[in-house]
């Protein structure tokens, strides 16, 4: 009675010990390059196809949002940072304020991969992004938007979207302020060195 | 023709006459949600935005008194443009009233007997009644002790959450049938300085570090106003002079007593001021718009 006990309690926390290391799988995601493992490094570039930052009451779209960023695996799990996000052609959603000035801050961000519900995620920490408003009636001034951010990586078209579903998937939130910062923004993630050509997958 | 002619003269002189009196000088009566800024300076040289911040809540703590601030306050009036480390000079509202001088009930009167937090609502109303009356009541009015240009605001700062946001120079007026009519902590020539911060303080002993809000922004009347609501300001690491002047002609008695009482003078590290604030602010141009 008392063996079958004991085999039962160790089965109890062999499974138990199981399903955390599925558990534990199922939340790593790691760089591929036509399906296979990145083992060195890798330069990932890409240019926003659209770009938009919404504050409560106003948007700032840049038509040019391009991105430099280094990848590779480490301890299982897709890392990177990004090294360079120069900003173009930056607008607000009116001619009362225009942006003078827009500029990725404290550069390199670092990047990690995580799966979420079975869908995997690239998420941006420690984004800072100071934007300078002008305009003779524009209330806005300088403003800093901060924190970290999820997008949800497509691998067939070979995107990296983020919106504020992709943001609550990953519990990211960028801010200005205590307010939440809504950004909608379309990435092609295209290999640059050693795996031109090649699909990139996360 | 001629008496048509004069009458017209007469209407025209009548009606600038009534609008003369029907303003008060300098003032602008702009209407709805523009209107909070009637007493900034938005017509004078060299101001870039108007400001009006309400508080609508906080504490004061001076020395051992403490203060909650019950009736709102208001910091209006103009800033000028930011200079290279993002701080811009306020400019004084033209009503002459840049902070408003709103009485604060201390709590525990003069005396300072404070029932605890967990005594019955009947312990807490008589310590009211008896000890913060008329007679043994105190109240506080924070006033600037410096012109409205020493006054620094940084909305940079102020958003970010790091810094200091706003500096503000006050001396606190105690108001009491004992304390006469000039009993103030701090003065013109040595005022408190307030260096607040929406980030976290990082005060001397025996305070330890607070933290205050940026709050949440939102711009409105087609990016020409911005409002920040649930904004706190705070600073704990501040000094308070003995108080002075309290007790008229006996204030060489009663002013050593009230520090005494008050804990006053206090070094840095034994005072707070929490401001929980609605701030409001938008360009002289876009407020002479309306």
């Amino acid at each position: 009675m008392k063996t079958r006990a004991r085999t039962l309690v160790l089965a109890l926390v062999a499974l138990v010990a199981l399903s955390g290391i599925a558990s534990a799988a199922a939340n790593a995601a790691v760089w591929k390059f036509n399906g296979t493992e990145l083992t060195t490094t890798e330069t990932a570039v890409g240019a926003a196809i659209s770009s938009k930052l919404t504050i409560p009451g106003a948007t700032t779209e840049c038509e040019h949002f391009l991105y430099n960023m280094k990848i590779k695996n480490s301890s299982g799990s897709g890392k990177g940072e990004i090294t360079e996000l120069p900003l173009y052609e930056c607008h607000t959603g009116s001619e009362i304020c225009t942006v003078k000035s827009i500029a990725a801050e404290k550069l390199p961000w670092p990047t990690h991969l995580t799966t979420v519900s079975g869908k995997d995620y690239i998420v941006i920490e420690d984004v800072d992004v100071n934007i300078d408003y002008s305009g003779e009636l524009c209330s806005l001034g300088r403003v800093k938007v901060s924190g970290s951010a999820g997008g949800v990586i497509n691998n067939e078209e070979e995107t990296a979207t983020f919106n504020k579903t992709t943001l609550e998937a990953t519990g990211t939130s960028l801010k200005v302020g205590s307010s939440s910062v809504e950004w909608t923004g379309v990435f092609p993630t295209e290999p640059f060195e050693k795996h031109r050509e090649e699909r990139l997958e996360g | 023709m001629q008496a048509r002619a004069r009458w017209l003269k007469l209407g025209v002189a009548l009606g600038a006459l009534m609008a003369l009196l029907c303003l008060p000088a300098g003032a602008f009566a702009h209407e709805g949600v523009w209107a909070k800024f009637n007493y900034c300076p938005s017509t004078t040289k060299g101001v870039w935005k108007c400001l009006h911040s309400e508080t609508v809540g906080g504490e004061i703590v001076l020395g051992n008194k403490k203060s909650k601030i019950t009736t709102p306050v208001i910091l209006q009036g103009g800033y000028e443009e930011e200079n290279e480390l993002g701080e811009s000079k306020m400019v004084a509202a033209t009503n002459g009233e840049t902070l408003t001088k709103v009485p604060q009930a201390v709590e525990g009167g003069l005396l300072g007997i404070v029932p605890p937090e967990s005594s019955p609502p009947l312990v807490k109303l008589l310590s009211k009644y008896f000890f913060e009356n008329g007679l043994t009541g105190v109240n506080a009015t924070l006033e600037l002790a410096k012109p409205a240009s020493e006054i620094v605001i940084n909305e940079f700062e102020l958003l970010v959450g790091e810094g200091v946001a706003l500096k503000l120079p006050v001396k606190v007026h105690l108001e009491n049938p004992f304390l006469g009519k000039s009993c103030y902590v701090g003065s013109n020539s040595n005022p408190i300085i307030w260096n607040l911060t929406t980030g976290t303080t990082n005060p001397k002993s025996p305070n330890t570090p607070i933290t205050g809000k940026p709050g949440f922004p939102e711009i409105k009347e087609n990016y020409t106003l911005a409002e920040i609501l649930d904004n706190e300001l705070v600073e704990n690491n501040w000094s308070a002079p003995a108080a002075s002047g309290c007790g008229g002609i006996l204030s060489f008695l009663v002013d050593p007593l009230l520090d005494s009482m008050a804990g006053l003078p206090s070094s840095e590290g034994h005072s707070s001021a929490v401001l929980k604030n609605t701030i409001a602010s938008a360009t002289v141009a876009a407020v002479n718009k309306h």
